[in-house]
């Protein structure tokens, strides 16, 4: 057969998101990819440029929606670099307990659409099954599944329920036998290796020029985790290990994350720990009046014109479940960031694409793609 | 066990109808329908409609079958308000697609794009006037049943390419073409495992190979030939591990990406009674059909219609077994599915053929017993 | 790594094209360049001091100048750096870093698109999160959010 362009997306049942991936095929073998991105641009940076610096969290929910919280964390440091504001240590642990939170969240959602791209249709309702117990934590704190709309600047709306800490220990116990569960089902699944063993390799000689990270650049090898490299939030802190593979593949990002999960479960049992025995304030104390409104803590009174506040650049960056995020927060001394501007990992990963996607099958693209676990909310923006 | 076939069932209820009704109008007309001419063509045509109904239904609850276990093992109940436990859900959804307006494409070859499915279900529907499901069902007029049922089964590979041609679209195209590939791949290999279980058996029709089976089932001795069946099947039937053609993930259908409306449901019909086909080929073959063994108390196994009952109750298990693998395995790629068609389950079946020679040689084995004595 | 190792490692090369390096919290620093030294000062953090990975390729509009903003990252030092041109708005071109960086391609294709800087010598210059053709560049303060635009989106056939 002579070579053609086919269209995977936008509308396809693989693509889980709204991106056209085209590929240059020859037969079966690809020849050539060319992603086509922008179906679900929102203008997200244009519209916080309009926006108060609490405003802005709406759009970081909607900006990865299954990593909602991780990217609230985001711009929530870069706000408060910006603004020059430090918020109290228990909220910054409540900040953590929400990422790692959502990471685990966001594992187990790629482990569902993986597997159920390779034709596993059970562990996809498994999966679903044992985020829906993570969700409902979240929303037992922040009050809502997915658009939370949690964390302020200088801190975060509110402190954890009553009975919250005993409910988290015990998901926590069910997640870490079901994660011990989706292993045997996947990795002793003779027809799982042989369709995941050497597919879309990528090497870290080629990783690192092409700015992928996250767990693509730990499964070949390299040892970066902006956790435990470039601490932020509590995370010195912490103890956990960062999970690592050799192989380069598919199974070693499989692997990545599924060693991710038991770490950030880990670190939930010592967040929580700490929880415990340290109450104290979630917002910081002397914010401006004007910072403290709209959404403001219960007990903060109107709406003030600020004046004479100073400038600022803020730069985050955090270790997002799919990877490196960073954002620049410029501040001009008004209500409204200057400008912001977000780094997604998954962006650069995909952009990277013509170096682990040429030369193998159709039939290796379900795999592929799902092992780089695209979310194309925080790719378009 | 009385003799009456279900033809001979028929037959006498189509007499007796056609002979009061001759009776009732008198004259020429009475006379002639009293003849053997319009008796036989009425008992054919009863015999052919509860044949259909058969199947028919029994496929339908097929799907709830595979529906509800299906939930079961995802940890899920399966579909629930239609009917009593979802009973009427398929119902309900053949009626909604019943319902739906067919489109064709406007590039797509017009005779190809119907001719098709309809073939696919047709050929997939006149198997069952060849399989027996209990000791009166076929009055074994078929020497030949089990070579016919398979030929006619093998048909399928050419109407799913003709339907994937003429969708004229890429997808469907390559869909069609893995799909065909597959399927003849794994022809060998199935035809193979059953030349094992005939030259045990002594006999290409299947009331015979079941009738063989009263001393033990051939599931015992002959296990290498029933893997290598099962397998094989699964791979015919497109059933995961082996539904690539069909994988939603990259191909959006398969090679029905096209159609939709009542050929759609042609195809699923299709796919099911192919499942059904395959399982009652497993309890046939395998599994002594509708007897049970001798260590089963004769209150199970004297009531009227008790041979349907207990065919029925295996197929479903066997079934039940295909629905466990779906929900377990990933899918296989279709190359590696053709490298192990051709440098695997060949080898398997080979062996298998060369067991069951072996075994008839030897006659008798020590936990199950001795072969009937062949060509009964 | 302090901004002054940095200073030291870039002066050579790029003279009185290195505006100044400052310190930034958080980083080692950010470089102020010329933009005439953009090869330049990429291949020697790249290679000399060790910033193998490009993160970020940002575009700031200032109503009379456009700041690229380039953030790179070093696995050995364990740090970020940002580096910075700026070009005026009459004439916004810079060197593309996709010669020194291959990541920096989608980067830039974006801050093109958002903020009308022209990358020379990119090797693929076109449209990534806005539609093929659309006319406008939204990320510059002169694009008004609330006004309505006039848009002919050309769309591409397959």
């Amino acid at each position: 057969m002579s070579e053609m362009w086919i269209n995977m997306g936008p509308q396809h049942p693989m693509t889980h998101g709204l991106w056209n991936l085209r590929v240059q095929i020859e037969g079966e073998l690809i020849r050539a990819v060319d992603p086509e991105m922008g179906y679900l641009h929102r203008g997200i940076e244009k519209i916080s440029e309009d926006r108060h610096y609490n405003e802005v969290i709406t759009l970081m929910d909607r900006t990865c929606y299954v990593a909602g919280l991780a990217w609230e964390h985001l711009y929530i440091m870069g706000a408060e670099g910006a603004l020059h504001l430090e918020p109290p240590e228990r909220a910054q642990y409540l900040r953590v307990l929400c990422e790692e939170l959502q990471r685990i969240g966001s594992h187990v959602m790629w482990f569902a659409a993986f597997v159920q791209d390779l034709g596993l249709t059970t562990p996809f309702l498994y999966g679903m099954r044992d985020r829906d117990l993570v969700l409902d934590l979240l929303q037992s704190y922040t009050g809502a599944r997915m658009t939370y709309e949690y964390m302020r600047v200088g801190g975060v709306r509110n402190d954890l329920p009553p009975g919250f800490p005993d409910q988290a220990r015990k998901v926590l116990d069910w997640l870490t036998e079901r994660f011990a569960e989706y292993d045997r089902l996947c990795l002793g699944s003779t027809i799982f290796r042989k369709r995941c063993d050497n597919l879309g390799v990528l090497k870290a000689k080629d990783a690192i020029p092409w700015g992928v990270t996250g767990p693509m650049l730990r499964g070949a090898g390299v040892k970066r985790d902006l956790r435990k490299d470039r601490p932020y939030a509590v995370y010195r802190q912490l103890d956990f290990d960062v999970a690592v593979a050799d192989g380069a593949d598919v199974t070693s990002r499989y692997l990545v994350r599924m060693e991710e999960l038991r770490q950030s479960v880990r670190i939930v049992r010592q967040v929580l720990d700490w929880l415990d025995h340290h109450p104290g304030p979630v917002v910081a104390e002397h914010l401006p009046r004007w910072l403290g409104a709209p959404y403001a803590p219960v007990g903060a009174e109107g709406y003030l014109l600020k004046r004479n506040y100073p400038k600022g650049v803020g730069f985050s960056a955090i270790e997002e479940p799919h990877g490196e995020a960073q954002a620049y927060v410029v501040n001009e001394g008004g209500e409204h960031p200057y400008r912001v501007k977000f780094r997604s990992p998954i962006f650069a990963n995909l952009g990277a694409a013509s170096t682990y996607l040429v030369g193998y099958r159709v039939a290796d693209i379900p795999p592929i793609m799902g092992s780089v676990d695209v979310c194309v909310g925080e790719v378009d923006r | 066990m009385s003799n009456a076939t279900l033809f001979s069932v028929s037959y006498a209820f189509s007499h007796d109808l056609l002979f009061a009704v001759g009776r009732a109008i008198g004259g020429s007309v009475g006379a002639w329908l009293e003849g053997s001419w319009p008796v036989t063509a009425l008992a054919i045509l009863v015999f052919a409609v509860i044949l259909f109904a058969a199947s028919m239904i029994n496929t339908i609850v097929l799907i709830w079958w595979e529906r509800k276990l299906l939930g079961r093992f995802m940890d899920r109940r399966g579909a629930m308000h239609v009917g009593y436990a979802g009973l009427l859900q398929n119902f309900a959804d053949g009626f909604k697609l019943f319902r739906k307006y067919t489109i064709r494409p406007r590039e797509a070859d017009g005779v190809g794009f119907y001719f098709g499915p309809t073939a696919y279900l047709v050929t997939s529907l006149v198997i069952f006037g060849i399989l027996p499901i209990s000791s009166g069902w076929n009055s074994g007029a078929l020497p030949l049943s089990l070579l016919l049922a398979l030929a006619i089964f093998s048909f399928a590979p050419l109407f799913i390419f003709v339907s994937a041609w003429s969708s004229n679209n890429k997808y469907s195209l390559m869909g069609g073409l893995r799909s065909a590939a597959q399927m003849i791949a794994y022809e060998v290999p199935l035809l193979l495992a059953v030349v094992a279980v005939v030259i045990v058996a002594g006999s290409f029709s299947l009331t015979t190979i079941v009738y063989e089976q009263q001393n033990y089932w051939f599931w015992g001795p002959l296990v290498v030939a029933l893997v290598v069946f099962v397998a094989a099947m699964l791979a015919e039937m497109e059933r995961i591990p082996f539904d690539l053609p069909e994988a939603e993930a990259e191909l959006v259908e398969g090679w029905n990406t096209e159609y939709g409306g009542m050929l759609f449901a042609y195809f699923m019909l299709a796919d099911y009674l192919r499942a059904l086909v395959g399982s009652i080929l497993v309890v046939l073959l395998f599994l002594g059909g509708w007897t049970m063994p001798s260590w089963v108390p004769s209150a199970a196994t004297g009531f009227p219609l008790a041979g349907i009952f207990w065919f029925m109750v295996k197929t479903y298990v066997v079934f039940g077994v295909f629905v466990w693998v779906r929900a377990s395995l990933p899918r296989v790629r279709t190359d590696q599915l053709l490298r192990v068609g051709w440098n695997r389950m060949i080898p398997l079946a080979l062996l298998s053929v060369f067991l069951a020679a072996a075994l008839v040689t030897v006659r008798c084995v020590p936990v199950f017993g001795c072969v009937p004595s062949p060509g009964g | 790594m302090q901004p002054d190792d940095i200073s030291r490692a870039l002066a050579p090369k790029l003279g009185e094209r290195l505006l100044g390096v400052d310190a930034f919290a958080g980083t080692a620093g950010k470089v102020r360049f010329d933009r005439s030294a953009a090869l330049d000062a990429f291949r020697v953090v790249r290679d000399d001091l060790g910033f193998g990975h490009l993160s970020m390729v940002a575009g700031v509009d200032w109503v009379d100048r456009r700041e690229v903003l380039y953030v790179v990252w070093s696995d050995a030092a364990k740090e970020y750096l940002l580096l910075s041109t700026t070009v005026p708005s009459s004439d916004p071109h810079v060197e593309s870093a996709t010669a020194v960086w291959p990541a920096a391609n989608w980067h830039e294709r974006e801050a093109w698109e958002m903020v009308d800087i022209t990358f020379d010598h990119h090797p693929d210059l076109r449209h990534l999160l806005t539609p093929d053709g659309y006319a406008f560049h939204p990320l510059l303060r002169s694009f008004k959010l609330h006004e309505p635009e006039e848009l002919e989106v050309k769309v591409r056939h397959v």
